[in-house]
C-alpha cells in the first residue's frame, strides 16, 4: 500500500505544477475550482486530495509563476483566495508542456515503438 | 523571513484552508448530502489538514526556523511544567560550572598566565644549584656582566632586584610601595614600552649614583598621581633620595613576580641611593662590584632556535668561570673559608622557562590551589552524576508520554529532537547562570585569598577555555542523559510501550540511576573526608603553641632610616619608655623582624675554640635583633641565663642568646652560656659574641616547620634600620592602638609607621592557606553532601512512586506500614553501604595524597572518617525519610485499583 501511494505522488510531482499552470490559463480560479477542475477534466482519473494542492500552489507562488489576491466570488458573495498565472508562469507552462510533450513522446516510442515510426 | 510576516502568512494560510473546506461542505450539502456527513465527506476530499498546513509552510521555505522556534516554546512549556526539576537541574548546573570555572580561573591567574611582555615563550630564568643550596636565584653583578656578552646565545638578558617596603614622598608626603631596581636592559628585553613618557635604558646605567630616574606602574599612576600626565619630569624622594619620574609602563605589567605590584623601578646603578647598608658602595663587599655578591635576579631571552638545553651547555662554562672569581675575590674578606668557596664553585647554572615570572608565588599557592581544584573537579563529577539521574528519573516519568506521541504519528526524529531542545535549554540556563556565578566567584576566592597581610593583587579573568570545558561538559551530560530515554522509546513499540507500562524500560533505568546515585555517595565521601581532614588540621594548627603567647600582643613597625634618621637607638629607647607608661601595658620590646614572619636573616656562625664537624660551619642559623625584654614581653621562656637589658648596648661587652636547637647543634650537651661565637658573613663584623642565655624554640617562619637554628643578638648593640614594636597588654591589644600611635608620633610625626596588628591577628594570617583550603572544602564539602541528598531523595521518591502497585500488593497479603518503611529505608541504607565501600579506599588514596599538607593528624584520621560516615548515612536516612513515609501510607485498595 506504502508503495503504491509513492508512486502517485512521483507521478504527480512534476504534472501537478503543470496541470494547475495549464487550469489558471482559462482565468483566475481559487484553490477550491482548481482541484475541482483538475479532477473533472481528467474523468476523475487524479483521486488526488484536494489538500495537496496547496503546497503546490504555494510553492508557484513563491516562485513567481502565479499571483494570488482575496476576491469575492460572484456566485459566493463571499471571498476566496484566487491566484492568477503571469507572465514567467506562462512561459514556464510552454516550457512544461514541451517538456511534457517530448517525454510522452518518447514513452510512447518505447512502448508502441511500430506505430510511432509509421505515423 | 521575519516573524510577523510567518505570522500573517499562517493566517493567511489558515483563511484559505477554511474558506475552500467551507465550499466544499457547501457543495455537498448542496448535492443533498445532510449537514454531518457534509462536513465528513469534505474533510475526506481534503486530506489530512495540518499535514496540508505543515507541507505549505514547508512550500515558503521558512520551516526549519520555525520548527526550531516550535520546539523551543514546546520545549519551555514541558519545562515550565515541571518547575522544580527545571530549577534544580539549572541550580546544580550553575553551581558544577561555576565552581569549576571561578577556581580554576584563578588558578589559572596565579600559576600559568603568561607575562604581558613580548614573546615570553623565549625568557628563561636563571637559577643556580649546589649540593649545600639546591635551589638559587640571585646571581652577582659580575656574572651579569658575564652573561650579557652571551649574544651567540642570548638576545638579550635582564636584571633585577626588588625592593622591599620603601618610602616614596610626593610633594613633602610619604607612603609605603613595593618597588625595584631595574638593569638598563630590563624593559627593552621584556619588550614592555612606556604608555607615557620613556622606560629605563641601558644608557640610565651610566655611573654609580648618577641616574636619578624613575619609571612608575600604571597603577601607582593612577592612585598616587590620578593618572596626571604632569607626573613626567616630576620629582620625587624615594628612601629620602631624590629621583625624577621618566614614564609610567602599561596598565597590565606589574614585574615579574605574579602577585606583586611595583610601584617603581630605579636603576640598578642606583642602589647605594636609596639602601646604603646593603649596597656597601665603596668597600670590599660593593653590591654592584664584589663577585662574591649574589643579589640579582637574572632573567634572558634565548636567541631564535637555541633551546634551553643547549643555552645551559654554552653559558655554563661562562657562569663557571664567574664562580671561580667569586671564590678567589673572597680573600681577605671575613667569610672567607674553603667551604664557603667550595660552595661558590661548586655551583652549577640551570635555566628554566621564564614564561611565567618568579616561581614564588607559584610555589606558594599551587598546591592549595590544585588541591582546591581536584575538590572542584569532582564536585563537577557530582553535578554531572546528580543531573543525570534527575533527567533520568524524569523522563522515566513520561515514557507513557512517549508513547503516547509515538502512537499518535510524532516522528522519532521530532520525539528525539524535541528532548534534545529540552536537554540543551537546561543546559544553557544552567551555563549562563553558571557563567555569573564564576565572574561572582573568582572576585570572592580572590578576596578571601588576599585576605592576608600582603595584598596580593592579580587581575583575574574568567578563563574562557574552562568555561568553554565546564559548558561543554554539562551540556554532554544534559544532551546524552537527557535523550537517551527517546532512544529507547523510540525502540520500543508504542503500543508494546502503552500496554506493557514499560516495566523493562524501567529496570535498566533505575540500575543506571542507582550506579549514579551510588557514584555520588562515593565521591561525596571523599569530599567530606578531604573537608574533615583540612578542618581538623586547622584546629590544630590554631591550638598549636608556637612557644611563646600570641594573645593579647599588639604590633607595629616603624622605619626611621626611611626618612634619613640612621641614629635609631635614642628614638626607639624613647619610644620603649612612651609606650610604656600607657595604662594596660605590661611590656614592650622590639626586633627587627616580626614574630611568625616569613622574613628573616640568616647567616653562618664560627664557634669560638670549637672543633666542628665537616659541614657544620655552614649551617644557616637565623639571627633577629632584639630590645631589652622580648622574652618577657614575648613570653617565650628563658632555659638559662638571661635575656638582654638596656646595659647591653654599643660600648658593653658584646652578647647572644641563642635558643635549644642552636645550643644543642654546637655545643651538645655541654653548657653553652660564656661560650663565644660570630658572625662574620651576617654584617662583616667577625667579633665574638658571648652566650648569655639559652631560649625555649620557637616557630619562626610558620607554626608548621621544625625548630630552626636561632641566635638573638642585641638590637641596641647592633642597631638596624626599620623594627617592629611588640607590646603586650593586660587588656584587648586593640583598645590601646590609639595610644600606641600617639605616643609614637608625639616623638615624630614624620615617622613612617606601619602595619598596626595583633600577634594573634597575624597568626591567624600566616594560617590563611589553611584556613582558605579549609573552608573550601568544607564548603564544597556541604554542597557535595546536598547535591547527593537531593539524588538519593530523587531515585528512592521515584522507586516508591514506580512501586506504588507492588507496595499495594504488600499490604494487600498483611505487610505491616512500618515493614514498608523500612523496606524502603533499607534499600536506601543498602545504596549508602556500596558507595561507602566504594568511596572508603577511594577517600584513602585522597588522603595520603594530601598528607603534606595536614598536621597534628593521620591521613587515615579515624575520627574523621567516621564522622564523613555517619554524616553520610545520616543524610541517606533524611535522604529516604518522605519517599518511606509516602510508601508506608500507600492505600492498599487505591494502589491495586490503579494498577
Amino acid at each position: 500500500m506504502a508503495i503504491q501511494t509513492q508512486q502517485r505522488a512521483t507521478l504527480l510531482q512534476g504534472t501537478l505544477d503543470m496541470l494547475i499552470l495549464r487550469t489558471l490559463l482559462y482565468g483566475p480560479a481559487h484553490g477550491h475550482q482548481i482541484g475541482k477542475h483538475i479532477q473533472r477534466t481528467t474523468n476523475d482519473f487524479l483521486q488526488m486530495q484536494h489538500g495537496s494542492l496547496y503546497p503546490a500552489l504555494h510553492r508557484l507562488e513563491r516562485r513567481g509563476w502565479v499571483t494570488s489576491k482575496w476576491e469575492t466570488a460572484p456566485d459566493r458573495n463571499r471571498e476566496f483566495k484566487y491566484y492568477r498565472l503571469t507572465e514567467k508562469g506562462k512561459k514556464q507552462l510552454t516550457v512544461e508542456e514541451s517538456q511534457w510533450k517530448q517525454m510522452a513522446e518518447a514513452v510512447a516510442r518505447v512502448l508502441w515503438p511500430a506505430a510511432t515510426e509509421e505515423g | 523571513m521575519h516573524w510577523w510576516q510567518i505570522r500573517k502568512r499562517r493566517a493567511d494560510l489558515e483563511r484559505e484552508l477554511d474558506s475552500d473546506l467551507a465550499l466544499e461542505e457547501e457543495e455537498q450539502r448542496e448535492r443533498g448530502v445532510s449537514a454531518d456527513e457534509a462536513r465528513y465527506a469534505a474533510r475526506r476530499a481534503f486530506g489530512n489538514t495540518t499535514l496540508v498546513r505543515e507541507q505549505t509552510q514547508d512550500a515558503w521555505g521558512t520551516a526549519p526556523f520555525e520548527r526550531l522556534v516550535h520546539d523551543i516554546r514546546f520545549a519551555l512549556r514541558q519545562l515550565g511544567r515541571s518547575r522544580g526539576f527545571t530549577l534544580t537541574s539549572i541550580l546544580i548546573l550553575a553551581l558544577g560550572i561555576g565552581a569549576v570555572t571561578a577556581v580554576f580561573s584563578l588558578i589559572n591567574t596565579a600559576l600559568l598566565r603568561m607575562l604581558p611582555v613580548h614573546d615570553p615563550e623565549h625568557l628563561v630564568e636563571f637559577k643556580s644549584t649546589n649540593p649545600d643550596f639546591p635551589v638559587n636565584d640571585a646571581f652577582s653583578m659580575h656574572a651579569f656582566k658575564a652573561f650579557q656578552g652571551q649574544t651567540q646565545t642570548l638576545a638579550g638578558v635582564l636584571a633585577f632586584r626588588n625592593l622591599h617596603n620603601i618610602d616614596i614622598e610626593v610633594d613633602s608626603e610619604g607612603g609605603l610601595a613595593e618597588g625595584q631596581l631595574v638593569s638598563g636592559s630590563y624593559f627593552s628585553v621584556l619588550g614592555v614600552n612606556a604608555i607615557l613618557g620613556r622606560t629605563i635604558l641601558p644608557s640610565d646605567e651610566t655611573e654609580p649614583g648618577q641616574n636619578p630616574v624613575a619609571v612608575i606602574g600604571y597603577d601607582y599612576w593612577r592612585t598616587r598621581f590620578a593618572l596626571d600626565p604632569a607626573v613626567l619630569g616630576k620629582r620625587i624622594l624615594i628612601n629620602n633620595a631624590p629621583f625624577t619620574v621618566i614614564g609610567v609602563t602599561a596598565p597590565e605589567f606589574y614585574g615579574l613576580q605574579p602577585g606583586k605590584r611595583i610601584a617603581v623601578s630605579i636603576p640598578l646603578t642606583m642602589v647605594a641611593s636609596v639602601n646604603p647598608g646593603f649596597a656597601a658602595a665603596g668597600g670590599p663587599a660593593d653590591a654592584l662590584k664584589a663577585a662574591f655578591r649574589n643579589w640579582l635576579y637574572v632573567f634572558g631571552r634565548l636567541q631564535s632556535g637555541v633551546s634551553i638545553v643547549k643555552a645551559t651547555s654554552r653559558l655554563e662554562p661562562v657562569y663557571a668561570q664567574t664562580t671561580r672569581d667569586a671564590a678567589a675575590s673572597l680573600a681577605g674578606s671575613p667569610i672567607d673559608s674553603p667551604a664557603v668557596r667550595a660552595t661558590f664553585i661548586r655551583s652549577r647554572l640551570q635555566l628554566q622557562p621564564g614564561s611565567q615570572g618568579l616561581a614564588i608565588l607559584r610555589e606558594q599557592f599551587s598546591r592549595p590551589l590544585l588541591i582546591v581544584l581536584a575538590v572542584v573537579a569532582l564536585l563537577l563529577l557530582i553535578t554531572c552524576a546528580n543531573v543525570a539521574s534527575l533527567l533520568l528519573s524524569r523522563a522515566n516519568a513520561r515514557e507513557r508520554e512517549f508513547s503516547v506521541r509515538l502512537a499518535l504519528g510524532a516522528g522519532k526524529r521530532r520525539l528525539f529532537t524535541q528532548l534534545f531542545t529540552e536537554s540543551i535549554l537546561l543546559a544553557i540556563a544552567g551555563g549562563i547562570l553558571g557563567v555569573a556565578l564564576a565572574w561572582w566567584g573568582s572576585r570572592s576566592l580572590l578576596a578571601l585569598m588576599a585576605h592576608g597581610r600582603t595584598p596580593v593583587s592579580l587581575s583575574v579573568q574568567v578563563d574562557l577555555t574552562v568555561l568553554g570545558f565546564a559548558l561543554a561538559v554539562s551540556l554532554l551530560t544534559a544532551v546524552v542523559f537527557g535523550t537517551i530515554p527517546a532512544w529507547r522509546a523510540a525502540a520500543v513499540d508504542p503500543q508494546h510501550g502503552l500496554a506493557q507500562n514499560s516495566r523493562t524500560v524501567a529496570g535498566v533505568h533505575s540500575r543506571l540511576g542507582k550506579s549514579l546515585v551510588v557514584l555520588q555517595i562515593a565521591i561525596s565521601l571523599v569530599l567530606l573526608v578531604g573537608a574533615g581532614l583540612f578542618t581538623r588540621t586547622l584546629a590544630n594548627l590554631r591550638d598549636f603553641y608556637p612557644g611563646f603567647n600570641p594573645e593579647s600582643v599588639l604590633l607595629f613597625s616603624i622605619d626611621p632610616t626611611l626618612i634619613g634618621n640612621r641614629d635609631v637607638v635614642p628614638l626607639y629607647e624613647q619610644i620603649l619608655n612612651r609606650v610604656r607608661q600607657i595604662p594596660g601595658v605590661r611590656s614592650a620590646s622590639l626586633s627587627v623582624h616580626e614574630p611568625l614572619s616569613t622574613n628573616v636573616s640568616t647567616t653562618t656562625v664560627r664557634v669560638q675554640g670549637a672543633a666542628l664537624r665537616q659541614g657544620e660551619d655552614l649551617s644557616s642559623v637565623a639571627i633577629e635583633l632584639i630590645g631589652p625584654d622580648y622574652f618577657t614581653t614575648l613570653q617565650i621562656p628563658l632555659l638559662r641565663g638571661r635575656e638582654f637589658f638596656w646595659q647591653d648596648r654599643e660600648g658593653a661587652p658584646k652578647v647572644a642568646i641563642v635558643n635549644e636547637t642552636t645550643a644543642r647543634h654546637y655545643f651538645g650537651d655541654a653548657d653553652p652560656i660564656g661560650r663565644s661565637l660570630s658572625i662574620p658573613g651576617y654584617r662583616g663584623d667577625s667579633s665574638w659574641l658571648r652566650i648569655v642565655g639559652v631560649a625555649r624554640d620557637i616557630k619562626v617562619h610558620d607554626v608548621r616547620e621544625p625548630a630552626t637554628l636561632m641566635l638573638y643578638v642585641p638590637m641596641f648593640q647592633a642597631p638596624e634600620g626599620g623594627s617592629t614594636f611588640e607590646v603586650r597588654t593586660s587588656v584587648d591589644p586593640a583598645t590601646i592602638e590609639n595610644a600606641a600611635l600617639d605616643a609614637v608620633k608625639s616623638i615624630d610625626p614624620r615617622l613612617p609607621l606601619f602595619n598596626v596588628r595583633t600577634l594573634a591577628g597575624q597568626r591567624d594570617n600566616s594560617l590563611v592557606q589553611q584556613r582558605l583550603v579549609a573552608s573550601f572544602s568544607e564548603f564544597f564539602g556541604a554542597i557535595a553532601l546536598l547535591l547527593t541528598c537531593i539524588g538519593l531523595y530523587g531515585l528512592m521518591a521515584y522507586t516508591v512512586s514506580r512501586r506504588t502497585g507492588e507496595i499495594g500488593i504488600r499490604m494487600a497479603l498483611g505487610a505491616q506500614r512500618g515493614r514498608i518503611a523500612r523496606m524502603i529505608l533499607r534499600e536506601t541504607l543498602l545504596l549508602v553501604a556500596v558507595g561507602l565501600v566504594l568511596g572508603l579506599p577511594a577517600a584513602g588514596f585522597a588522603a595520603r595524597l594530601i598528607s603534606g599538607q595536614l598536621f597534628g593528624l593521620k591521613p587515615a584520621d579515624p575520627v574523621t572518617f567516621a564522622a564523613a560516615c555517619a554524616a553520610m548515612a545520616a543524610v541517606a536516612i533524611l535522604a529516604s525519610y518522605l519517599p518511606a513515609r509516602r510508601a508506608a501510607s500507600v492505600d492498599p485498595m487505591h494502589a491495586l485499583r490503579n494498577e
